[in-house]
């Protein structure tokens, strides 16, 4: 298998490279320092003659690994693809020439620079292996779905539907979840347009739940097999490999292999009894949005009676964000996002079934969408009122219920009378436990921490998939204990691969935009047990097929890579030493950054893959006045930036960067391993620059907790700095997002700056 | 000439805007052939000129060069720029799609130099910034584009700058007599994904979009606070460029109404949240911002960015629809209205006003190409009858850009389910 | 009329809404307002209302009947139109205005002293004499609506309009001697007893 390891280099010269730099300097360079087999250049490398004579030199076995010198990496990405050959490139375009000025004084530093860059893409190359998947990985097409409810139900029908098999598991007796009881549902289309002459004609009017339809397709469908009465009380393994222990009532364990998992567990009513200014509990007729559904399926089609009395009902008060948009204690401080057109519908049913009085009281009404406001206007054809004003207290008096409110137009404090009243609460997670929280027990470093995160768990809720995974039982939690990732852009991305939440455990919604949830969930399941079944990773380093290699005779177990991976893909073997799970790994290399014995590594990015690029920079003396800055930048954000202020500075935008700086993009700032940067300091450069993304509750990482944990390891640089007797200013850590373009290489310069005051490094090799 | 490889087990994914984008890749990544078809010659769509998205105030660039990187690296995708469908015949899991690819004058081999723009020099409205600044007829539409390659406008071809810019350029990438293309290929599914486009603010007569410079859309507000746009991010007014401090943004502009939209456009309030930091960033103290509002929608998890925006003390909301906005003799504009929370009436000096433009979808109203079901409002209703066409994100609904990407993925499945069952793994 | 008033709350108690809807011309459209006061910002005599058209929908709607029949707000309308044409929902906000106020008038519970609603009075009452308008008449009496001394004053200030539309032939002094009829008095006024007629019927099978 391991053929012999052929180097060979390109340089382009063109876009000015050939014109402003010493083009046969660096082809010395590349075959004499950087030990290639052979360099070449070309004057349009990324033309279809270049990429050809790169393409041929690979198939006649000339080139296992391939250095480029030309333009960023992100540019002619199509160009420069060769899945054959391992692959390093110098940024010469972008990197250096366009962010130096081109003039006479300066091309002594420009050239050192790009031989720099030469020398650094050869010594990555040559640490570098093309990646193959271990084998390990396997293709598993079945799914399960965990939650019985509309969610569940729609993302097993789904996947079923493009051909998969389904393991659906439901915790009740029946299919429906916490939409059983549901009378009918809101209209799930605008209103038509075939309509001439007035807009409001023929307005969408609560429809039929279609529940029960859905539960009968589930039933005759037979790629999927249901499970009712029954939990998951383990999952275990990874992508292509799950092992799901699903139990029943009865005492029955039956053990399903799948590839890919949909977490689809809903939410939980609200508890009304929190509520008790609203009368809840102490009058029959002060009911919840749930439980008026069961007294209008009782009710089928005739008058909604009252709880109390049976008495027909002539006037209902709707009370909106009951227990929610609020911040006291037991109360959902968030909006629940359904409650409003639930309540319209609800309404509709007193005035159509019973001629009912029907007001809903409201602050703001959210009816978004096409559907939404339609539906809005067809409650207010239906006679419902709609009051903007804001419920204090519910009496109940001689069979009757007053509700005070304060009339928010109006501007006073007022009362109505009614026979019933519906408290619009909201959703709760059906979640289980925070693994963090779960985490934090064992991360604790003092008895009273490990007692306080002890009592956090106590009130936790029962685990949904008891996953054996060293970080935690259930899926990680981002706010109020939704199971969500907040990523704007990539709304399945959980952090726990192969797993996806769906519908309301995800975030507060209704029953239209929960089973369209599913359906993305149901997909995104479907390409990890594909992915998995090839090796390759998924979002974002999609189609990878490296995965964490890992020396166990070095390894220490300190558990920091089984503790700090984003994603909980490392468990413990018995003997405590790391176990990776290749398909559960998004390939970050956080586990890499973690590892104070530098043990992991991946075939296409390693210790040595950055640490040789640092080591092999031409490093000038002390006296040289020639200091050299390392900044390690996430490619996705800060070497982005550095590339568009590039271009901006080729426009003209009097954007320029230090000649002394050597920049290396890495896979995410949490990748850094501390080694780095003290060998780094030990080789002679000056400063080091170090720039991740954002790292806060509104986290920018990708790897959603890499840039943390490179800061928290960071912190402690300092104390390297001072062991050293090295000024802690030389190391820097930045946030930096992708649109800095003119503060990304001025974070860069100013270290140069400051490396100008503080002085050259002593250290120099 | 532009060829393309497709089957009718190809999924042909029409826009490439954010749902677009995503549909395309998460098909891609899933194994399947897809043909993603763009109008404009870059793909990102309408998020490309966003400066921050809400809640986060992140950068929408961020996540783009993600899914830049995935479109590229899938062999699965075939991206055509400055193409539009022109028409689609025969039926589910058996289309025959016709595309019209406009010239770009610029072949594979431009390395977006820029040199053409530096020799070319005549100068249009740049629509990537609504027409908020100028560009050269030779350009790159904005810094990330991608495909990475310059453009000429038609409107210099013919004319000595397009012979400048072919001279200029050093590796052969300006062809002039290119012409446009038609290409038929088949396919099984279509995922509609075109989108959505601001609503003419002019239609809204008593706010005077047409008439008064500081009566600006909050799409092109967008633009004006992003620092790599037009006005280096600095908020302003564009009659005079002075600091704009004190600006009103007025909801349902266009949206929640008869005379324009029926529908709420969902994104709106957010938006306008969004927006109310960029002042307040900008100014801190002496910012002095209103939201008027009907309902402020904040829907689901989005209610902690409206109490995180609420405690920004130099923000005030107003629950009215402005009546009128006129301008007073220093072009200052003027809001009239009455509070509808105690009924106080308002004339209200601005430096500046945003319309919270609403979100109209861009979906042809007549002769879309196959028979398919729209609604009222104009956007594609998810329906049997529609075979295997399939809307994605804002052709489908007012989405913001979490619920577009959702639905995006959504879309991909069914078009899986069409061409896997050509396969024949249907049920 | 105050029996009709009477009936009317009998029959819809709790729901002025819906009084509203039967008996007010376009009072269905009420229940359509989505509260948005731009049909209040937009009216030009805004400022002398105390209701305004938005607060009086949400008035009714919180069954504040006697406040809205009573009020002078709906009188102020001037049908300038700028609401309906602005109106999100489409409402045609200057017609309910009228609605409101005829069915007010109809109950009896106009404000005292409304000019609006005198003025229509009088114009009403000079139109039946003679089954056209009577314009010294209804001049003269307008003047002298708030008393002789008052309506003296009001008289010489527009003294030379009045010699102008003399001379002109506009106006005739004899008028005010009974003044001309249209052809068919007696037709004009059996048609209109006709449509009172009508008017009440549907009132008394409505409206009781």
């Amino acid at each position: 298998m391991a053929a012999e390891k052929k180097l060979a280099g390109y340089i382009c010269t063109g876009c000015g490279i050939g014109e402003r730099l010493n083009v046969e300097q660096m082809r010395t360079i590349a075959t004499r320092e950087g030990k290639l087999g052979a360099c070449k250049t070309h004057p349009m490398l990324c033309g279809a003659e270049g990429v050809q004579m790169i393409r041929d030199d690979i198939a006649a076995g000339e080139a296992t690994h391939v250095m480029i010198g030309a333009c960023s990496r992100r540019s002619k990405m199509e160009a420069f693809s060769f899945p054959d050959a391992a692959m390093s490139r110098a940024n010469l375009r972008e990197g250096v020439l366009w962010l130096r000025p081109d003039t006479e004084e300066q091309k002594e530093t420009t050239q050192e620079m790009a031989d720099d860059y030469i020398r650094m893409a050869c010594a990555e190359v040559r640490f570098m292996t093309v990646p193959s998947a271990s084998g390990e990985q396997e293709l598993n097409k079945t799914l399960l779905v965990v939650g019985g409810g509309v969610t569940g139900m729609t993302a097993a029908l789904e996947a079923a539907r493009a051909g998969y098999p389904v393991h659906l598991v439901a915790e009740e007796n029946h299919l429906g979840g916490v939409w059983t009881d549901l009378y009918k549902r809101v209209p799930f289309r605008a209103a038509a347009a075939d309509v001439v002459g007035s807009k409001d004609i023929d307005l969408p009017q609560p429809e039929d739940p279609g529940v029960d339809a859905l539960a009968e397709r589930i039933r005759a469908n037979e790629r999927i097999t249901v499970h009712l009465n029954a939990r998951i009380t383990r999952t275990s393994g990874a992508p292509g490999r799950f092992s799901a222990d699903i139990s029943t009532e009865s005492g029955g364990t039956v053990t399903e292999n799948v590839g890919a998992i949909v977490q689809a567990s809903d939410f939980k009513p609200y508890d009304a009894s929190n509520l008790p200014e609203f009368a809840y509990g102490k009058s029959p007729d002060v009911v919840t949005n749930f439980e008026l559904e069961r007294l209008a399926k009782d009710a089928n089609g005739g008058p909604i009676r009252r709880p109390s009395d049976g008495k027909e009902v002539t006037s209902v008060a709707f009370i909106q964000c009951a227990g929610q948009r609020s911040d006291k204690p037991g109360h959902l401080p968030y909006c629940s996002g359904f409650c409003c057109t639930e309540s319209i519908k609800q309404a509709m049913y007193f005035r159509e079934q019973n001629g009912a009085d029907a007001t809903v009281l409201f602050d703001d009404l959210r009816t978004p969408g096409a559907a939404g406001e339609d539906f809005y206007r067809s409650g207010q054809q239906a006679q419902v009122t709609f009051s903007k004003g804001k419920a204090s207290e519910v009496v109940s008096e001689n069979g009757t219920l007053k509700v005070h409110f304060k009339d928010l137009i109006l501007n006073e404090d007022t009362a109505m009378d009614c026979d019933l009243v519906v408290l619009a609460t909201g959703q709760v997670p059906n979640t289980g436990p925070d693994p963090y929280a779960q985490l934090a027990v064992e991360e604790a470093e003092t008895e009273e921490e490990k007692d306080a995160a002890r009592r956090k768990l106590e009130n936790a809720p029962p685990s949904i998939l008891n996953l054996d995974y060293r970080q935690g039982t259930d899926l990680p939690q981002l706010k109020h204990g939704f199971v969500d990732s907040h990523f704007i852009c990539f709304p399945y991305e959980t952090r726990r691969t192969g797993i996806y939440a769906a519908g309301p455990c995800r975030r507060p919604m209704d029953m239209k935009q929960a089973m369209e949830d599913a359906v993305g969930a149901a997909l995104k399941a479907i390409q990890s047990a594909e992915n998995a079944g090839r090796g390759a990773a998924v979002h974002p380093r999609v189609g990878d097929l490296s995965y964490p290699q890992f020396r166990k005779e070095g390894c220490t177990q300190c558990k920091r890579c089984t503790v700090e991976c984003p994603f909980g893909a490392i468990n413990e073997d018995e003997q405590r030493y790391p176990l990776f799970n290749e398909s559960r790994c998004r390939r970050c290399g956080t586990c890499m950054g973690a590892c104070p014995v530098r043990v992991i590594s991946f075939e296409n990015y390693s210790i040595d893959t950055v640490g040789q690029q640092i080591k092999n920079v031409d490093m000038p003396d002390e006296f040289s006045e020639k200091p050299r800055i390392l900044a390690l930048a996430c490619e996705n954000d800060a070497y982005p930036a550095l590339d568009m202020a590039a271009q901006a500075a080729q426009m003209g935008d009097g954007i320029e960067l230090t000649p002394f700086a050597r920049v290396i993009p890495v896979r995410c700032l949490g990748s850094v391993s501390l080694s780095w940067i003290t060998d780094a300091l030990n080789t002679g450069y000056d400063g080091i620059v170090l720039m991740g993304c954002r790292r806060d509750d509104d986290y920018q990482c990708h790897f959603v907790r890499g840039s943390a944990m490179a800061a928290e390891r960071l912190s402690k640089v300092g104390d390297t700095l001072q062991q050293m007797q090295l000024e802690t200013e030389r190391v820097a850590v930045y946030e930096v997002a992708i649109t800095d373009i003119q503060r990304a290489p001025q974070l860069i310069n100013d270290m140069a700056a400051t490396i100008e005051k503080v002085g050259m490094n002593p250290f120099k090799m | 000439m532009t060829e393309v490889v497709a089957t009718n087990e190809t999924i042909l994914v029409v826009g490439g805007g954010i749902s677009g984008l995503t549909a395309a890749i998460e098909a891609a990544e899933t194994g399947k052939q897809v043909v993603l078809v763009e109008k404009r010659p870059y793909l990102g769509g309408r998020v490309t000129q966003l400066y921050k998205y809400f809640p986060k105030l992140c950068f929408p660039t961020c996540g783009l060069e993600i899914n830049q990187r995935r479109a590229r690296q899938n062999p699965n995708i075939t991206v055509l720029t400055l193409a539009e469908v022109t028409d689609i015949s025969g039926d589910k899991g058996n289309y025959k799609a016709t595309v019209r690819i406009s010239p770009r004058y610029v072949n594979d081999n431009c390395t977006a130099c820029g040199d053409c723009a530096k020799a070319v020099e005549a100068e249009f409205d740049d629509e990537y910034n609504y027409g908020l600044s100028r560009r050269k007829g030779a350009y790159l539409p904005y810094r990330m584009a991608q495909p990475s390659r310059y453009v000429l406008d038609p409107r210099i071809i013919g004319t000595p700058d397009a012979d400048k810019a072919k001279a200029a350029c050093k590796v052969d990438a300006i062809d002039l007599d290119m012409q446009p293309q038609d290409l038929s290929f088949p396919c099984g599914a279509v995922i509609w994904a075109t989108g959505w486009q601001p609503y003419d603010a002019a239609r809204i007569q008593p706010y005077g979009y047409d008439r008064f410079p500081n009566v600006i859309t909050s799409v092109e507000f967008e633009r004006m606070a992003d620092p790599n746009g037009p006005y280096a991010g600095r908020i302003v007014r564009p009659s005079d460029g002075r600091e704009a401090k004190k600006v009103a943004f007025i909801q349902c502009a266009g949206s929640r109404d008869r005379n324009h939209l029926l529908h709420c456009s969902r994104i709106c309030c957010m938006a306008s949240l969004k927006q109310a930091t960029y002042v307040s960033d900008a100014y801190k103290d002496a910012a002095d911002v209103t939201v008027y509002y009907i309902d402020l929608r904040a829907i689901d998890r989005f209610e902690d960015f409206y109490n995180k925006v609420r405690a920004i003390p130099q923000v005030k909301y107003v629950k009215s629809k402005p009546a009128s906005i006129v301008a007073d003799k220093d072009g200052n504009p003027v809001v009239h209205g009455v509070d509808t929370e105690g009924y106080n009436r308002y004339a209200e000096r601005f430096d500046l006003v945003v319309l919270a433009i609403g979100m109209e979808p861009a979906v042809p109203k007549d002769g879309f190409p196959v028979p398919i079901v729209v609604n009222r409002e104009g956007f594609i209703e998810a329906a049997p009858e529609n075979g295997g066409i399939f809307a994605a994100g804002g052709a489908s609904d007012a989405l913001d850009v979490n619920r577009a990407v959702q639905h995006a993925t959504g879309a991909a499945l069914r078009a899986i389910q069409v061409v896997n069952s050509v396969r024949g793994m249907e049920v | 009329m105050g029996d009709l008033n009477q009936a009317m709350i009998e029959k819809y108690r709790t729901n002025f809404l819906k009084e509203v809807e039967a008996n007010v011309e376009e009072g269905e459209w009420v229940k359509m307002c989505m509260q948005c006061g731009v049909c209040s910002g937009s009216c030009p005599l805004g400022k002398f209302w105390d209701h305004p058209p938005q607060e009086l929908f949400m008035m009714i709607r919180a069954g504040k009947r006697d406040e809205v029949l009573s009020s002078d707000s709906m009188w102020m309308c001037t049908s300038c139109y700028n609401c309906v044409v602005r109106c999100p929902r489409e409402l045609p906000i200057t017609h309910i205005m009228h609605g409101l106020a005829h069915y007010a008038k109809r109950l009896g519970l106009v404000p005292e002293s409304q000019p609006t609603a005198a003025f229509a009075q009088m114009f009403w009452d000079n139109l039946m004499q003679k089954g056209r308008v009577n314009e010294l008449k209804l001049g003269l009496k307008l003047y002298f609506m708030n008393g002789f001394g008052d309506g003296i004053k009001v008289a010489l200030k527009h003294q030379k309009i009045g010699m102008g539309m003399l001379k002109t032939g506009r106006m005739s002094p004899m008028e005010a001697f009974g003044g001309h009829a249209v052809k068919d008095l007696k037709g004009f006024q059996s048609m209109i007893k006709k449509a009172q007629e009508l008017e009440d019927q549907r009132i008394a099978e409505h409206g009781a």
